[in-house]
């Protein structure tokens, strides 16, 4: 059952063996786990339900309907761009679709400097395959992919970079282009189409528009306090509290802290919020004769990972597609004005690539501000920075060698290539400060670190608190370290892993 | 220049500049209620003012529209700007209050640029030398306002329909795939 804010005309008042708060990958995995394994399960999601048929390929409505902030969310300077979706799904009804497991790298850390116990390679095999599985994880062939890929699987190739198709969790793709604006077709398997529509046959109930304001914990029951928005209207339109023995926070990175921030609880080592990491993404531009039409077809189906972990020292970047919508272009193209039209005007000519950062020795946090919302802070650390920059000089090279007539940085101060030969020491002199650069991120991980020593951390490897028995926090925000890949993957497998171990364990003691 | 005529040249600028701002102030607000009453609707979160300036800083940050293509005072971005930022979060509807005033503010414009008017008494083209210095400005917060204005500039410019004609976007799918065919 899915109810709405438009079914609520009373004050809400309920129990359950879990409360999930956020119906992304965390919480719609866990929630499935757990009402498949007969538990009472409510899942409370702040966004509101929209199904395909209220997709209608635009982003003034996605932006409108689906994501945080209209898709205006940043850092509290503005310098990074931080997308997430909001609604039934959380981001996995926004984002490009690709699927692709943690690196090996990227678990020995773990198990390694934070003691993580039970997430080897080995321990997520099982979860990993199960998943692909469930959401028919699979490559496209090679005739699917549209201009903008082939400028990463040609343009790499041709300078001896290794460059593949990446997995993607679709069935029957109509290779439209919509998935950051919610598939109409639903050909993407996100979890709103999978997870939480498994979870609700199975029993659990999912209120849409319900914001959790604060947690309160007494003895062992726990009371969710929050209020019920008019989704239209956007107004608090009345408030719920859901009582259980078991609490899983599941609402991003970025508002998962917030909630515990909010509430007083599970910080009692001063970590919560903090060890933010974004992957930090920025763009290259390419403006080429033939056409390339940056927002047909499938937006995200290759990558070059040559670079990630090359220095064996953990960073390093890789390079994906981006699908280019007119606002988002618009928004990335460097300057404004006449100048910035006479681009916009070559549209279809343009192809987009991003440069992911896997993160180092870059730090953010999240606090909360003085309305009680959380306030986004983020530092690039100097050899993240140096990766950021390797980056966008090789992404650079590959669309000269893909035959772009010019390339383009998303620098304020227009930096601008019409050959090879311009690109190194242009971008050695180039200005990396705060707004000089168009920066992104659609993957904020990390603050709510996991790790067995509590001193050093918010939950253990189970995704429980180390201060709270019975309150978890299951998404982004658990991973001890940024991960080198797009995150959806890894927050299912370690989602479903640890509502296993609740169901198991936690719930037959409380 | 030496530093004692760089000083002489700053005091004699402050002073003509304070004395050109203080002569000159009350033009621009029968231009905002002016503008304010083209629209024909009432405003839900800007002052007359504020409205006058964000519709300058559309058109400037936009750009000029080819012949036969909207541009921002046909799309309407001041009126489209003025109903987002009514249902944003009192935080950032504070932040943009104060935004806009001191992004307009003839003594700021004095202080940051030497610049004797308010950006909407300004030519197109020194509001476009105002804005690029905002853009590029060696102070953080002036780089980040100028994000704030390209981000509500473009993105309510760029989600209404009637843009994309001129940016040759027709929506979804491929353009081979939509005709028909495959490439």
């Amino acid at each position: 059952m899915i109810i709405q804010s438009k079914d609520i005309s009373k004050p809400v008042r309920e129990s359950a063996d879990v409360c999930i708060i956020g119906s992304g990958c965390g919480g719609g995995a866990s929630a499935k786990v757990l009402a498949e394994a007969g538990k009472k399960v409510i899942v409370l999601e702040e966004g509101g339900y929209f199904t395909s048929g209220d997709f209608d390929m635009t982003e003034q409505t996605a932006y409108q309907n689906l994501y945080r902030e209209r898709a205006g969310q940043a850092t509290g300077d503005l310098a990074v761009t931080v997308l997430q979706g909001k609604c039934i799904g959380g981001s996995s009804t926004v984002n490009w679709t690709t699927s692709l497991r943690t690196p090996d790298f990227v678990l020995e850390k773990w198990a390694k400097t934070f003691d993580v116990r039970g997430l080897s390679s080995k321990d997520l095999e099982p979860y990993f395959e199960r998943i692909e599985k469930y959401l028919n994880v699979h490559v496209e062939p090679e005739e699917y992919h549209n201009p903008n890929n082939r400028i990463i699987l040609d343009g790499a190739r041709k300078l001896g970079y290794h460059a593949e198709a990446s997995g993607r969790n679709t069935r029957d793709c109509k290779r439209a282009g919509a998935c950051g604006l919610g598939c109409p077709f639903d050909a993407k398997l996100s979890v709103n189409v999978t997870y939480i529509p498994d979870a609700v046959k199975a029993g659990a109930a999912v209120f849409a528009n319900f914001c959790a304001d604060e947690i309160d914990v007494s003895g062992r029951l726990k009371r969710v306090f929050g209020s019920v928005v008019d989704q239209s209207a956007q107004k608090v339109k009345t408030d719920f509290i859901i009582e259980a023995p078991v609490v899983i926070v599941a609402a991003s990175a970025i508002h998962s802290p917030a909630l515990l921030l909010r509430s007083g609880l599970a910080n009692s080592s001063g970590e919560v919020g903090n060890h933010l990491t974004f992957h930090l993404t920025s763009a290259v531009l390419g403006v080429y004769d033939r056409i390339i039409y940056p927002a047909g077809g499938i937006p995200q189906s290759a990558l070059c990972s040559e670079f990630l972990n090359k220095n064996k020292d953990g960073g390093g970047f890789w390079i994906e597609a981006v699908p280019v919508y007119p606002t988002l272009a618009s928004l990335a193209i460097p300057g404004f004005g006449n100048a910035h039209k006479e681009l916009m005007r070559k549209y279809p000519n343009i192809g987009a690539s991003i440069v992911l950062v896997k993160e180092i020795d870059s730090e953010g946090s999240v606090t909360l501000n003085s309305y009680g919302r959380p306030s986004i802070s983020y530092e690039a650390g100097g050899r993240d920075l140096g990766y950021l920059k390797e980056g966008l000089n090789v992404a650079a090279k590959i669309h000269f060698a893909a035959g772009a007539k010019r390339v383009m940085t998303l620098h304020s101060q227009k930096m601008e290539f019409s050959s090879p030969a311009e690109i190194d020491s242009a971008l050695a002199n180039a200005e990396w400060g705060a707004n000089e650069i168009a920066l992104y991120s659609a993957h904020p991980l990390g603050t709510c670190r996991m790790a067995e020593h509590p001193l050093q951390s918010v939950v253990d490897s189970h995704c429980e608190t180390h201060d709270v028995r019975g309150l978890f926090v299951i998404d982004g925000s658990v991973t001890p370290t940024s991960l080198g890949v797009n995150p959806q993957m890894t927050i299912l497998a370690i989602a479903e892993k640890s509502a296993e171990w609740i169901a198991e364990n936690r719930l037959k003691t409380m | 220049m030496t530093a004692s005529a760089s000083r002489r040249s700053f005091l004699k600028k402050t002073l003509f500049g304070i004395a050109a701002l203080s002569a000159a102030k009350f033009l621009p607000f029968e231009n905002a209620y002016a503008a304010v009453s083209e629209t024909g609707q009432p405003l839900k979160f800007f002052s007359p003012m504020e409205f006058l300036i964000m519709k300058n800083v559309a058109a400037r940050i936009v750009g000029d529209p080819a012949d036969g293509h909207p541009g921002t005072d046909v799309i309407n971005v001041s009126l489209r700007a003025d109903a987002f930022l009514a249902d944003a979060e009192p935080e950032i509807q504070d932040q943009f209050h104060q935004l806009l005033t001191v992004f307009n503010g003839a003594l700021f414009a004095f202080l940051f640029d030497f610049r004797f008017s308010s950006f909407v008494e300004m030519s197109p083209s020194d509001q476009d030398a105002y804005l690029h210095s905002w853009m590029t400005s060696t102070l953080s917060f002036r780089r980040t306002a100028f994000q704030a204005l390209k981000r509500v500039s473009l993105s309510l410019f760029y989600t209404d329909s009637r843009s994309w004609d001129e940016v040759h976007y027709d929506g979804m799918f491929l353009p081979w795939e939509r005709a028909g065919g495959n490439k």
